[in-house]
């Protein structure tokens, strides 16, 4: 039970005592009732507070209500003593006109000194203690008090730090370096601007918004103060007394709603100088980099591992490299001297089996010849088939070395100009014993336009002797022709044969080497079969080709296309 | 005058076709089976014509046919290459090097006093 009220009620009820001795269940009956009245008149007594902005210690949230260190406690005690506070809310300025006046009964927040001492009354017992602090720009360092010379001084107009600064420079020059402001926000937003070049605000204020407007502490203390509640002079000594009372039990017990709120307000600063997104935002981030680093840690670790591995891996792949490319140079090597001595080889296989042929065919053609003398029917023919069988031979070994040749890519072409009608005759007389053999009819049709064609000559003369050979060696009955026409500025030479004829779906084999159309073990006609096969691949070097027609049982035209060198023949 | 033929060959039966041939032709046919010797024979000698195989003993065709030509008491008379040779190039390199003519071997027997008649002629 709090003092005031029963202070209020003690004289109803000394007067209802006056009844006590005739009724006393009465009197204690109506006791208790006025009693009653007394605390509900009491619990409806109206506290008129005139606050203004000076958080923490007395603010409101916009359109909201007001809070701050002076109104939690006064709340606080409000409700224990049963009074109903009104707040008002105005400027410092005009709450202490309104205090003046009585049109507010109470004002939070007010330092005590002996000027307000004579028109207010303070309660006992300091709600606060505070100071006055200097604030400046980031940056910039300030002391002593001596430094704050020659600056100007933003300050709250009639306040105790007005006050205060205003007698350290008292002399009228120095007046004009005081900018004075309406709130302490308007202080420190002064200085921010650039009006004045230092604010001198409460610790309260400043601790919670200095830094909201880019402003810093300095060590600059000045005139430590004690704040209190004050009321109008006179008037409310029973509400000053009851505050002081809740304020010596508050005090004495550490955990009570009085050090709960200084910790709300003072020391939990977060609250008002970090936004509830911003201490999210920094705990992600110290989050993220957490795991950012850890993750970081883990990769580098994976890193380190795998760069270590694959450097080995690069070291055995450089071995493995450098042990192949040897290897391939090696074999490359190898290959080159295989090479070599397969050209060697076949040069040197060529030249000694063209060195004993040359005896046999010399020899049994002069034999043949009947130089030496006379030769028998049976003799002629023997040597006859001596001379065949080595030829034969010789043609197999030409062979084999053009195939050879061909391969190696070293089949080179030496053009001369050769008279085109001389080359045909002379290898038509060349073939004709053998088609006379055989009882053919060997027929040259010369073109309209002998002349020069250029060409290398003895292979030229190889494709066309190689074409009539077989045509001869494939036809039984009939006739073998040979003609040329020239048209486009390409020479088309035609060889036909009324012979055996080639099947359709033989033809294209028929330019591949060693095959024969028929390839039985008894096979009718003798050769290697590389015949065609170079004879086109010679024509093509020459940028020409072999065509082939044919019909089963009707014959074959093979057609050797050149294109001329000069657009024509050249005549002579 | 009868024609000298020298022949500068080392297999025997090759030597023998071609002296039998040439011979037979009426010619006078000598003969050398080293570089060495068919080079000392051309001098001592001055043939009519030289036939000369490539692969010899000793100094090979080419450098004997060089040689040949470097000497200007020898050098008008006509050289035939008469080689087994038949890779690509062996004519040509035969021909750079001074060669007259140049005959593949094996020889055909019915032609070739023919055609070492028409080098005499050339």
């Amino acid at each position: 039970m709090s003092l005031s009220p029963r202070r209020m009620a003690q004289p109803d009820f000394r007067r209802s005592s006056g009844f006590s001795s005739l009724r006393p269940s009465l009197h204690r009956v109506l006791a208790y009732i006025l009693f009653m009245m007394v605390i509900s008149h009491m619990g409806g007594r109206v506290v008129k507070v005139g606050i203004y902005m000076n958080p923490p210690k007395v603010y409101w949230e916009e359109g909201g209500e007001p809070s701050g260190i002076f109104v939690d406690i006064l709340d606080h005690i409000a409700a224990a003593e049963g009074w109903q506070v009104e707040y008002h809310k105005d400027t410092w300025e005009n709450c202490l006109s309104l205090l003046q006046d009585g049109s507010v009964d109470l004002m939070p927040d007010v330092a005590y000194n002996s000027e307000r001492d004579k028109v207010m009354d303070f309660h006992q017992n300091p709600v606060l203690y505070s100071w006055t602090q200097i604030y400046v720009k980031r940056g910039i360092a300030l002391n002593s008090l001596l430094d704050l010379e020659g600056l100007r001084l933003a300050v709250l107009r009639n306040s105790v730090q007005a006050k205060l600064l205003q007698g350290l420079f008292s002399t009228p020059a120095d007046s004009s370096r005081m900018v004075f402001a309406s709130s302490f926000d308007e202080v420190l937003a002064l200085v921010r601007d650039g009006e004045a070049d230092a604010a001198a605000t409460n610790f309260y204020f400043g601790r919670m918004n200095a830094r909201k407007y880019g402003l810093e502490e300095t060590d600059i203390l000045l005139e430590p103060s004690t704040l209190f509640f004050a009321a109008k002079q006179g008037y409310f000594g029973d509400i000053l007394n009851a505050i002081d009372n809740h304020l010596n039990q508050l005090k004495s017990i550490p955990d009570s709603y009085y050090y709960q709120v200084l910790n709300k307000y003072v020391f939990s600063s977060n609250k008002y100088s970090l936004p509830r997104w911003s201490i999210l935002l920094a705990l992600s981030l110290i989050f993220a980099l957490l795991i950012s680093i850890l993750i970081g840690n883990i990769f580098r670790k994976q890193v380190r591992k795998r760069t270590a591995e694959l450097h080995k891996a690069n070291l055995e792949m450089e071995k493995r490299i450098e042990q192949r490319t040897e290897e391939l140079a090696m074999a490359m090597h190898k290959a080159q001297v295989a090479d070599m001595l397969k050209s060697a080889f076949l040069a040197t296989m060529s030249h000694e089996l063209r060195t004993p042929l040359n005896s046999v065919i010399g020899f049994t053609g002069i034999l043949l010849k009947e130089m030496p003398g006379k030769i028998n029917e049976e003799q002629s023919k023997m040597l006859s088939i001596i001379q065949g069988s080595a030829r034969h031979l010789l043609s197999l070994i030409n062979d084999v070395l053009d195939i050879s040749k061909i391969e190696a890519g070293q089949l080179d072409l030496h053009y001369s100009n050769v008279n085109l009608y001389s080359l045909l005759e002379n290898a038509i007389q060349l073939v004709g014993v053998q088609a006379a053999a055989k009882g053919l009819n060997l027929v040259f049709k010369p073109g309209s336009e002998p002349g020069d064609i250029t060409v290398d000559e003895r292979r030229f003369e190889q494709v066309i002797l190689n074409l009539l050979s077989n045509a001869i060696k494939f036809c039984d009955e009939g006739e073998v022709s040979l003609s040329y026409t020239v048209k486009d500025k390409q020479l088309y030479l035609m060889v036909k044969d009324t012979g055996i004829g080639i099947p359709p779906e033989k033809q294209s084999k028929l330019f591949q080497p060693f095959v024969q159309v028929d390839m039985g073990i008894n096979r009718k006609y003798e050769g290697t079969g590389l015949g065609l096969f170079i004879s086109r691949r010679i024509m093509n070097l020459m940028g020409g080709d072999i065509t082939l027609e044919s019909e089963v049982n009707k014959g074959s035209l093979f057609t050797v296309i050149l294109p001329l060198k000069n657009g024509g023949i050249q005549c002579k | 005058m009868q024609v000298t033929v020298l022949i500068i060959e080392d297999n025997r039966d090759n030597y023998y076709l071609m002296q039998y041939l040439l011979e037979n032709k009426g010619y006078k046919v000598l003969g050398a089976d080293s570089g060495w010797l068919g080079l000392e024979m051309a001098i001592h000698n001055t043939p009519s014509i030289i036939l000369l195989d490539i692969q010899l003993p000793e100094m090979d065709g080419y450098t004997v046919l060089r040689r040949l030509r470097s000497n200007p008491f020898l050098s008008g008379i006509p050289i035939v290459v008469v080689s087994s040779y038949a890779m690509t190039g062996n004519k040509e390199q035969a021909l750079s090097a001074g060669a007259t003519g140049y005959i593949e071997k094996p020889i055909d027997p019915l032609r070739f006093a023919d055609q070492i008649e028409s080098y005499l002629k050339a």
